[in-house]
């Protein structure tokens, strides 16, 4: 027994368990549970920070951080339930006060308990993966308040509303707004985003969809673009004002989309007040307002370019086709240069210089002036005008102003070589009767040319100028030898480089004999000099001054061509000569004579001869006086001669053929040169590289450069290819 | 002067500390200073004249100490206060991070101090120190990592599959990264992102090769700042190369196969260049006959820059590379011969050749018995390379040799790292490590 008691004896092992009080946890949380409760009641003035704080620490550290986190989210949801009944029973425009008042307490509250509880925040939070205390204020804010469904969608109908407002014109509290806008941020951007931006951008597009189609029924298109513009400022303002900054690029986009692109066609073509009038009219303002706003929108600038190119097209077609116009050549160029410079002003000022506008304007006058085949003599007669006369008095930068607009105009031109051409006959005839104004403005023009077109171009334009000089010196250096000429008649000769002036081979008339053993000095004189070189004589292009005597002794200085003193000269030893006559005695072509005679006896003012019978044009069977009864009030008289300016018709055909004739070597050259380097080519890449190369001078003809390519292969330079017909070789 | 009325004062523990508004504002918002002065807890209610004090029931010591380093941003630990304690009593205020950055001072190679060995409790070698960014570390020992924050106190040790570590890696203070062998025959094994304190798994990444997730054995990794993880990884059909993830997604973002000839999947060492935008792959004897260097270009998927010792004649010393390091201010490349013989490679010229400097060669003839392999690292223009028991500070231009860190019992250091302002360095016999740290900067 009593060993059995002894058995039973047992020593209890001294298990002290340390425990918490297990209603700590509860009472503890009960604490805090309370401090929310009057925090949320305004009633935080008797809370101990320092023993909520303890207290919450205190509960971390005993790992009943779960129970305190989750007693959170039970009690701030219940207050938020609360919270959001108070919300909604505000009447009207009480609501979004009542909200935002009750959103700043949250907030307030939300602080403090994050103080209390910032010891959880920083352990027991992060290492469990949950929500920081701050966020999850928030989350349940949005949850339990903003997305609650009474409120959620009188929130989003009221902040519509209010906008509403404002776009009609009333006054609203812009400061409560922001506020509202605000928190919907502060709970995040998908809040902002899916709770009030999306519908705001839906109605604001279904707002502007009604409002443009009342504008456009009622308001011209400038109107209509100022209303539009005044939408769209108050919009940026908006942003500014009381949304969110990322949601400007959304909401100009609607305004945009309503109020532009979607009447795009119908403001451009509007009557009367479309594009075109604004054009017409230089609507600057209007012009660029269009400008601006268009230039949001897809594809709206191209419709205005395209819109302003086809009238650009259209009324240059006309103003180069109009027979009217092409009378006068000078007029003709002024009114291209006009139509730039109006153009140029309107996409300087409206149009903020853009390139693509510039580029289609380029592209419109090329298009146009190209589309009348005289342009290029047009341009070099309008050239030969200003440099003849109508520089005098003019400074030297209005001078460079007219040559570099009318240098625009040349750059449109795609048959430069037949400008060219006209270039040269002009500057001969300026340079051969001393017509031209100013050296410098002559010279400068010629180095833009040859910027432009490079030295080959101009090569011969430089040729004249230097005929000219060595001309000069040559004729010092003749009467330098011959002293003994100083009596008697003064001759000057330009020696002219045959290739650089665009001299016809004419027959030599026959000179007054006092003229003509001048004449045969100088040739001894300059063959003496020059050995080696032939002088024919272009009596054709001279001019002369010679002194007359009339009836009653009056005299004059008479200035006239080599034509018109020939015939004069005639006149010495005889009172009467016929027609038939003179055309024996002088040799002068019929076509000159008639030109000749015409200008010095049916014009009046001029006429020093007299014809019988009186008549305007000359015919064979006339006979010709001297006019005694000449008078003039100037000593000195200037008999032109009867010249078309502009080309006659046969004239032009002749200028057209040469300049044919000229292209041809040319061509070849290019297909030469093209060929040596590539050494097989098919045939649609010869043409296309051929026109690429001779872009600069002219447009090739496609049949002219075949034709160009079977006469290469004629002389070998070439051959086909004997498997593909199309395939050219070259021939080393 | 007139009366200072932002004087508070405390009843801490019984003990009774009077402070300024202004000092404690020192603390920050976050802080229980900060709260308690805040316009919603106004202490000046409770306190409507300054001789009543205000009581907080803690550690009076302790306040004592955090109080000065609130005064004077300096922290001074009297030998009574235990550390753990301080650390607590920090934590309870919100002064921890007061607390790290007072700790130590900025980093610097040649005034460093040895400032704790831990002895570790894991058999085997070690495998890899990883220095975190907030001062704390992680150590592989075969299967496991053991993860210490900066109070240097042990958290949960981490493992992937139990499998064995080869590299690991703080993406940064909250997660580490653990690369390990595979498992045949299951999906286990390859590289996983771990919570550093709790040492939950939080993420296993995959690799992908013809839309078929393959399992794989990750090697040695690196990080870039725009959030990608490099490892170079070795799967079973010779999928051999460098694997690219993005670290916020965790999605695998690239892949790099390995050319015939050449090593990736196979790296000692992965560096991320961000000035050439590269990354450095160094696969070095023995884990390979010979040395593989190479700079990726990823976005060209181009191997942009290549070094090898294949064919070179290797001399009676014979001069291995046993790790390298790039160093992008200099345009060369660092190796490391097991004689701590420093080379250099120029990085400019592809194909050039290793220019040894013997100058350093000062351990010759006396290897010890179990010799372990040198290493190298480079912070702020200071070069460390670790030889036996000790760890070498080279400086300068020519990379002079400056400071030497030994210490007398652990054996030979196998492998150390720099961060979080301290150096780490462990060794290989007895599992110690050993943190090295800056003191404060001086008071003058």
């Amino acid at each position: 027994m009593s060993n059995q008691k002894k058995r039973n004896f047992q020593i209890e092992a001294f298990k002290h368990r340390v425990v918490v009080d297990p209603k700590y946890a509860e009472k503890t949380w009960k604490i805090l549970e309370h401090a929310i409760h009057e925090i949320y009641n305004h009633n935080a003035s008797g809370l101990s920070f320092e023993e909520l704080y303890r207290n919450a620490y205190n509960m971390v550290l005993h790992k009943f951080g779960e129970k305190l986190y989750s007693g959170l989210v039970t009690t701030m949801t219940a207050h938020l339930k609360e919270i959001s009944k108070s919300i909604e029973a505000a009447q009207g425009d009480l609501f979004l006060e009542e909200l935002n008042r009750k959103w700043n307490d949250h907030n307030k509250a939300l602080q403090m308990i994050r103080d209390i509880l910032m010891y959880m925040d920083r352990t027991y939070i992060p290492n469990s993966r949950k929500t920081p205390v701050y966020e999850l204020g928030l989350n349940l804010w949005r949850d339990n308040i903003i997305h609650s469904g009474k409120i959620q969608s009188r929130l989003l109908s009221t902040l519509l509303e209010l906008v509403h407002r404002e776009r009609t014109g009333e006054v609203i509290d812009r400061g409560l707004m922001r506020n509202t806008i605000k928190m919907l941020m502060d709970l995040g951007s998908s809040v902002y985003q899916d709770d009030f931006e999306k519908p705001f951008l839906e109605v604001s597009a279904e707002f502007y969809k009604v409002e443009s189609q009342k504008f456009i029924e009622c308001c011209d298109c400038g109107d209509y673009l100022k209303k539009a513009e005044i939408r769209l400022n108050e919009e940026i303002e908006r942003i500014a004002h009381y949304l969110d900054v990322k949601s400007e690029a959304k909401i100009t986009n609607v305004v945009e989309k309503e109020m532009i692109a979607n009447h795009m066609t119908r403001l451009v073509h509007m009557e009367n007040s479309g594009l075109v009038n604004m054009l017409l009219d230089d609507k600057y303002e209007d012009l660029g307002r269009m400008y601006n706003l268009f230039k949001r929108v897809p594809n709206g600038l191209s419709m205005i370019r395209d819109v302003m190119t086809s009238h650009l097209r259209e009324t240059g077609k006309q103003l180069v086709t109009d027979a009217e116009s092409s009378k006068d050549p000078v007029e003709f160029v002024q009114r291209l240069l006009d139509e730039r410079d109006k153009y140029d002003k309107i996409i300087c000022q409206a149009f903020s210089n853009a390139k693509t506008f510039q580029n289609a304007l380029n592209s419109s006058f090329e298009y146009f002036i190209n589309l009348n085949s005289r342009s290029p003599e047009f341009i070099s007669l309008f050239v030969d005008d200003k440099l003849r006369k109508g520089l005098k008095g003019v400074s030297e930068e209005d001078v460079e102003i007219i040559l570099d607009k009318v240098m625009m105009l040349f750059r449109y031109l795609q048959e430069k070589d037949v400008f060219e051409k006209y270039y040269k006959q002009h500057l001969a005839k300026r340079l051969l009767s001393g017509k031209t104004v100013s050296d410098d403005a002559e010279r400068s023009l010629i180095v833009k040319l040859k910027t432009e077109c490079g030295y080959q171009f101009t090569s011969k334009l430089e040729g004249m100028f230097t005929d000219m000089k060595t001309s000069q010196d040559t004729m010092q250096g003749f009467y330098a030898n011959h002293p003994e000429l100083a009596e008697g008649p003064t001759l000057v000769v330009q020696v002219l480089t045959t290739g650089s002036w665009p001299t016809q081979p004419t027959i030599t008339c026959n000179l007054p004999t006092e003229m003509a053993a001048l004449c045969e000095k100088f040739r001894s004189h300059y063959l003496g000099t020059h050995t080696g070189r032939r002088l024919s004589w272009q009596t054709n292009m001279g001019t002369a001054d010679i002194k007359a005597t009339f009836g009653k002794g009056q005299k004059h200085e008479l200035n006239v061509s080599t034509y018109q003193m020939c015939v004069l000269m005639l006149f010495n030893n005889a009172d009467r000569l016929s027609y038939k006559e003179i055309e024996q005695a002088t040799e002068i072509p019929a076509s000159d004579l008639k030109r000749c005679l015409q200008s010095m006896a049916c014009v009046k003012g001029k006429n020093v001869l007299r014809k019988e019978p009186m008549s305007k044009d000359i015919g064979t069977d006339d006979a010709f006086f001297v006019n005694d009864k000449f008078t003039s009030k100037f000593y000195k008289v200037k008999i032109g001669t009867v010249v078309a300016q502009k080309e006659s018709e046969p004239e032009k055909l002749e200028t057209r053929q040469r300049v044919e004739e000229d292209r041809k070597p040319q061509i070849e050259a290019a297909i030469v040169r093209i060929m040596k380097s590539r050494r097989v080519l098919d045939h649609n890449n010869v043409i296309a590289e051929v026109t690429k190369q001779l872009q600069s001078r002219f447009l090739a003809n496609p049949t002219e450069i075949k034709k160009r390519i079977e006469s290469l292969i004629e002389r070998e330079f070439l051959e086909r290819d004997s498997d593909d017909r199309k395939l050219y070789r070259y021939l080393a | 002067m007139g009366i200072q009325k932002d004087i508070v004062k405390f009843n801490v523990g019984g003990r009774i500390f009077q402070t300024t508004a202004t000092t404690l504002a020192n603390a920050g918002r976050d802080s229980f200073f900060g709260a308690l002065f805040d316009d919603n807890w106004d202490l000046r209610q409770h306190q409507p004249n300054s001789s009543q004090e205000f009581f907080i029931d803690r550690n009076p010591d302790c306040f004592a100490v955090l109080l000065d380093l609130l005064r004077t941003g300096d922290l001074y630990i009297p030998s009574n206060v235990p550390e753990r304690l301080l650390y607590r009593e920090a934590m309870f205020y919100g002064l921890i991070d007061h607390v790290r950055s007072a700790k130590w001072g900025p980093f610097d190679g040649n005034r460093l101090k040895l400032s704790r060995s831990v002895t570790g409790r894991a058999p085997g070698d070690g495998t890899a120190i990883r220095a975190g960014p907030d001062g704390g570390c992680c150590v592989a020992h075969g299967s496991m990592v053991h993860v210490f924050d900066w109070m240097l106190e042990e958290h949960p040790p981490i493992n992937l599959d139990y499998q064995r570590v080869n590299d690991i890696g703080w993406v940064n203070a909250e997660n580490v990264l653990i690369s390990a062998c595979e498992r045949l025959g299951k999906g286990d094994g390859g590289m996983g992102l771990f919570n550093s304190s709790t040492g939950d798994l939080r993420h296993k990444f995959n690799v992908v090769h013809d839309n078929q997730i393959k399992s794989y054995t990750a090697g040695a990794l690196s990080f870039s700042p725009d959030y990608k993880i490099f490892a170079s990884c070795k799967g079973r059909s010779n999928e051999y190369g460098i694997g690219v993830w993005d670290q916020v997604t965790g999605k695998q973002m690239d892949f790099f196969y390995e050319s015939p000839g050449w090593s990736l999947g196979d790296a000692d060492k992965l560096q991320w260049l961000n000035g050439s935008n590269c990354l450095l792959v160094a696969t070095l004897f023995p884990r390979k006959d010979n040395c593989y260097i190479s700079l990726l270009d990823f976005r060209e998927k181009r191997m942009v820059w290549s070094w090898s010792d294949i064919g070179a004649l290797l001399t009676v010393d014979e001069k291995r590379v046993r790790d390298a390091i790039a160093m992008e201010e200099c345009n060369s490349i660092c190796v490391v011969n097991e004689y701590d013989d420093l080379g250099f490679i120029d990085l400019r010229i592809n194909g050039g050749s290793v220019r040894w400097s013997s100058r350093s060669r000062l351990l010759k003839g006396k290897l010890p018995d179990e010799p372990c392999y040198p290493k190298l690292a480079l912070h702020n223009g200071q070069l460390f390379s670790s030889m036996n028991d000790c760890i070498s500070v080279f400086c300068g231009p020519d990379w002079v040799l400056t400071s030497r860190l030994r210490r007398s019992y652990g054996g030979s250091i196998c492998d150390f790292s720099i961060g979080g302002d301290r150096l780490f360095a462990l060794h290989s016999e007895e599992n110690v490590f050993d943190a090295w740290e800056t003191p404060s900067p001086p008071i003058i």
